[in-house]
């Protein structure tokens, strides 16, 4: 029954990295804005686009 | 008639618009930010949500000068490094998905811009941009695609941004699951066969549940601790006696060796009440119920030195200063004119549309928006002590009358709890001693008011999102309970009751054609004039499909517009603008003749003669004079069937600072409506309602202007009504969407309904006391018993009041 020690401690150091990383996101603002982010993620394969166009055509872009 | 829309920003195209890549646009403005956007490889922004834009504003050069101060560029800097900036701006106009889009790109646009990134909930950009970039240039640059920047004060939203709750919550949350798990053995009595494991898991609980007590549960304390040294009771009495007996009992447990206690109950406890808190809190971040008048004021003024012009904040204006207004700017403190007349728009301060003329010499008050050439002034009364601050200081000097009265229901409940735990204890003293202290403890533990606790939060945060879909926004939950207690209606008129985005509009002089009424409606579209607005929506029913085009397009500040259509010149605008003939001759004539009404009547028709104080606005083709268009504030649609159903409940007065124009036309269409005054200055209207606080009513005011801000202050409950939610509101515990007015009384009732549900919610909660007491009493409240009714309880009061609150649509 010894090993069920070593998973409370187990356990309770995930926990502990789950509350952490809570508090790192909290920090950082990621639950200051629920809408922008779920549209920006939608923008991103087309500003690669972009950025590939701007570099194939080396300057000479067309509209 | 069907109109083509704007592929900009979605208003109608009249006559044959302004047309690029086979697409139609109302105005050159929108055709521009659409070249700007589609020549940047931006087109995706119209994609992604159709018509997105928004109409762009003629921008002043001049008008962001101001932000190239160093002093006052300092202050919207959030911070800057060798190379970059960072600044915060408020950007009123971000509404959907394409904004973010066109705002997250603005570096393709201007690459000065390095980045930007938007917090959509508060309205707000956060820009990196090149450290040698003007912040008049960015401001500039915002304007022109559309989203003007706000520079009003923001200190307000500022301490918003505490995500202290998110912290206290995360700590309760994870003590929540991590005791429920560790403590899991016990409920199912496995944990007997194991003393020594379930010693450790004890020990555990323990340790995580000591951040719970003093961080996250110490609002509660705190709250209750202040409450009682100012002698009087609040909600979290109890529950800090409920959570300490509950905390103190598990304790206890854990260290004599007796298993885990309730403490997983305690820690669920919390969670459960700081959900609550937190979903009180979410309220409305982009709106701003706190500015006072220096969010409106401009934040700094060109002042003349000499012969030089130098801009300078507003507080280091002195009197006697010589400052430069330019069009379209807000005056910031009392002063005389000295150029020559101007036209003063106080709608910002007493809600009428219609500009006031000022000659040389005359004293304007501040707050006042400037239209025409830019003048000279000298200052008379600094910007903290001009007339309208003045009012606002008196008001936050005295402090609003506070609602006293303890909270009764909590003060009730304390005491029967006190008395069935009294009771219960003698009870199990005469039959059993041994036990006392666990009854006692077990009885405060089960009656701790928790649902009760969560049915306010609740039910109060889902209507006030029911009544934020129906356009009115409450700053917090208080205000859903001083609404209920209403008993009278203050209402200002001007602006209010009228409306100052359209006036009633007439056409006086010769029948227009087809042909003219086309030509005419195709230029005031080109204005952004408010009165060119109103002639729009006055003609739009009556034109046909066209072809016409305007060529040219002029607007000359605070004198008309003009515009070449089809090789004819089309003037809409003053007397003088229509022929500059007319005024020379008017000059020359001006000692046979004292009024530029008489004179004027030997050129037009004795019917068109103009009626001094009327607002008109004239119209010639190709230099004939036609007639003249006359605008009158209107009432707004609905209002008078609005006040006819409040009168039924409420009494109602009317409070108006202009002439008794509309009195009869009020008292014959609400007869009900008794209490009309007019002429009243915003001291005047505070006075009324105090007045009537005095006499025990509760007073809600409605106003919108800068000269009602007192009022609103002052009355129970302030609603502040707005063309634009995001602008231009006084200080006020709700604000309210204009085109939402009529309404009102279907928002009173929904804040009444929350009553309903708190009273079900109440009774349920009750029951559940009930419940858990006659296990403590009979003491057979074990752990599994609490671990099980405590989260059953909480759970089953959200959910009555979410559906309940949603229920009305």
């Amino acid at each position: 029954m010894g090993v069920i020690y070593l998973m409370l401690v187990v356990s309770f150091i995930i926990a502990i990295i789950f509350l952490l990383g809570f508090f790192w996101a909290t920090k950082n603002g990621q639950f200051d804005d629920d809408y922008a982010p779920s549209v920006r993620i939608l923008f991103e394969d087309e500003e690669i686009q972009v950025k590939n166009k701007k570099t194939e055509s080396n300057g000479n872009r067309k509209v | 008639m069907s109109q083509k829309s704007c592929y900009h920003c979605g208003d109608d195209v009249i006559g044959k618009g302004f047309n690029l890549d086979d697409k139609a646009f109302c105005c050159n403005g929108c055709k521009s930010v659409y070249q700007l956007l589609s020549s940047n490889d931006l087109g995706t922004f119209y994609n992604l949500e159709s018509q997105a834009g928004t109409r762009p504003k003629e921008a002043d050069k001049h008008k962001y000068a101001f932000l190239d101060v160093a002093d006052i560029r300092k202050k919207y800097i959030d911070f800057e490094d060798a190379t970059s900036a960072r600044s915060t701006l408020f950007l009123p106009q971000i509404h959907c998905s394409s904004c973010i889009y066109l705002l997250e790109n603005l570096h393709r646009i201007d690459p000065q811009v390095k980045s930007c990134q938007v917090n959509f909930p508060k309205r707000e950009a956060t820009l990196i941009f090149d450290k040698e970039m003007p912040l008049s240039e960015l401001a500039n640059l915002l304007s022109k695609i559309g989203y003007e920047p706000n520079f009003g004060s923001r200190e307000e939203q500022k301490k918003k941004q505490s995500r202290t709750y998110l912290y206290k919550l995360g700590v309760a949350g994870f003590a929540f699951g991590s005791i429920m798990l560790w403590t899991f053995p016990e409920y199912f009595d496995i944990a007997k066969s194991n003393p020594e494991i379930s010693q450790f898991s004890a020990y555990l609980a323990f340790l995580v549940s000591v951040p719970v007590i003093l961080y996250s549960a110490s609002d509660y304390f705190i709250s209750a601790f202040k409450a009682l040294r100012y002698r009087s009771i609040n909600l979290d009495v109890p529950i800090s006696i409920g959570i300490l007996a509950l905390y103190a009992q598990s304790v206890f447990k854990i260290f004599a060796g007796e298993g885990t206690g309730y403490i997983d109950s305690f820690a669920g406890f919390v969670f459960f009440l700081l959900i609550g808190k937190w979903f009180q809190s979410k309220t409305y971040q982009s709106l701003s119920f706190e500015r006072d008048y220096t969010a409106y004021f401009p934040v700094a003024v060109t002042k003349l030195e000499g012969s030089k012009e130098i801009i300078v904040e507003i507080d280091q204006v002195k009197i006697g200063d010589k400052i430069i207004i330019r069009n379209q700017e807000v005056l910031p403190c009392d002063a005389i004119l000295l150029s020559d007349e101007i036209k003063i728009d106080y709608s910002f301060v007493t809600g009428e549309s219609i500009p006031i003329s000022k000659k040389k010499g005359d004293f304007i008050y501040a707050g006042g928006k400037l239209l025409g050439k830019k003048s000279e002034l000298v200052v008379e009364k600094e910007s903290n002590r001009s007339h309208l601050t003045q009012l606002w200081n008196e008001v936050n000097k005295e402090e609003k009358k506070k609602d006293t009265g303890k909270d009764k229901l909590s003060t009730y409940f304390l005491f029967a709890l006190l008395t069935i735990a009294l009771g219960a204890g003698i009870y199990w003293y005469i039959y059993d001693s041994a036990r006392t202290t666990e009854i006692i403890v077990s009885i405060l533990i089960v009656a701790c008011p928790c649902a009760l606790a969560l049915s306010k939060p609740f039910t109060y945060g889902n209507i006030m999102r029911v009544l934020g879909r129906k356009g009115l926004y409450l700053k917090n939950n208080e205000v859903i309970e001083k609404i209920n207690a209403t008993t009278d209606i203050v209402f200002d008129k001007t602006g209010t009751l009228t409306t100052n985005s359209s006036n009633h509009v007439d056409f006086i002089g010769a029948p227009l054609t087809e042909e003219q009424i086309n030509q005419v409606i195709l230029l005031v579209n080109s204005s952004t004039h408010p009165l060119s607005k109103s002639i729009v929506r006055h003609l739009k029913d009556m034109t046909t499909p066209n072809n016409l085009e305007l060529t040219e397009f002029q607007e000359i500040e605070g004198k008309g517009i003009e515009g070449e259509i089809m090789n004819q010149t089309v003037k809409i605008g003053t007397l003088e603008f229509w022929n500059s003939r007319v005024l020379e001759h008017w000059f020359s004539q001006r000692s046979k003749a004292p009024t530029l009404q008489s004179s004027f009547s030997s050129f037009v028709h004795s019917d068109a003669q103009p009626i001094a104080n009327e607002t008109a606005s004239h119209l010639s083709i190709n230099g004939n004079y036609l007639g003249r268009f006359v605008f009158q504030s209107e009432f707004r649609p609905g209002i008078i069937e609005v006040l006819r159903e409040l009168a039924k409940k409420f009494t109602l007065h009317v409070l108006s600072g202009d002439k008794d124009k509309d009195k009869e036309i009020l008292q014959k269409e609400v007869p009900e409506l008794k209490h009309l005054l007019f002429e009243q200055s915003p001291k005047d209207k505070l006075d009324y309602i105090k007045k009537l606080q005095d006499g025990q009513r509760k007073v809600l005011m409605i106003g919108d202007g800068l000269n009602d801000a007192g009022a609103l202050e002052v009355a129970n409950t302030g609603i502040a009504i707005s063309e634009d939610i995001f602008r231009f509101s006084p200080k006020s515990d709700a604000i309210l969407e204009a085109s939402k007015l009529y309404s009102l009384k279907n928002h009173i009732e929904t804040a009444k309904f929350s009553q309903s549900v708190l009273k079900i919610c109440y009774i349920f909660s009750i029951v559940y006391n009930i419940v858990g007491l006659a296990f403590a009493i009979s003491g057979n409240l074990t752990p599994l018993v609490a671990a099980i009714l405590m989260p059953l309880s909480s759970i089953s009061i959200v959910l009555i009041s979410t559906l309940l609150a949603l229920s009305r649509k």
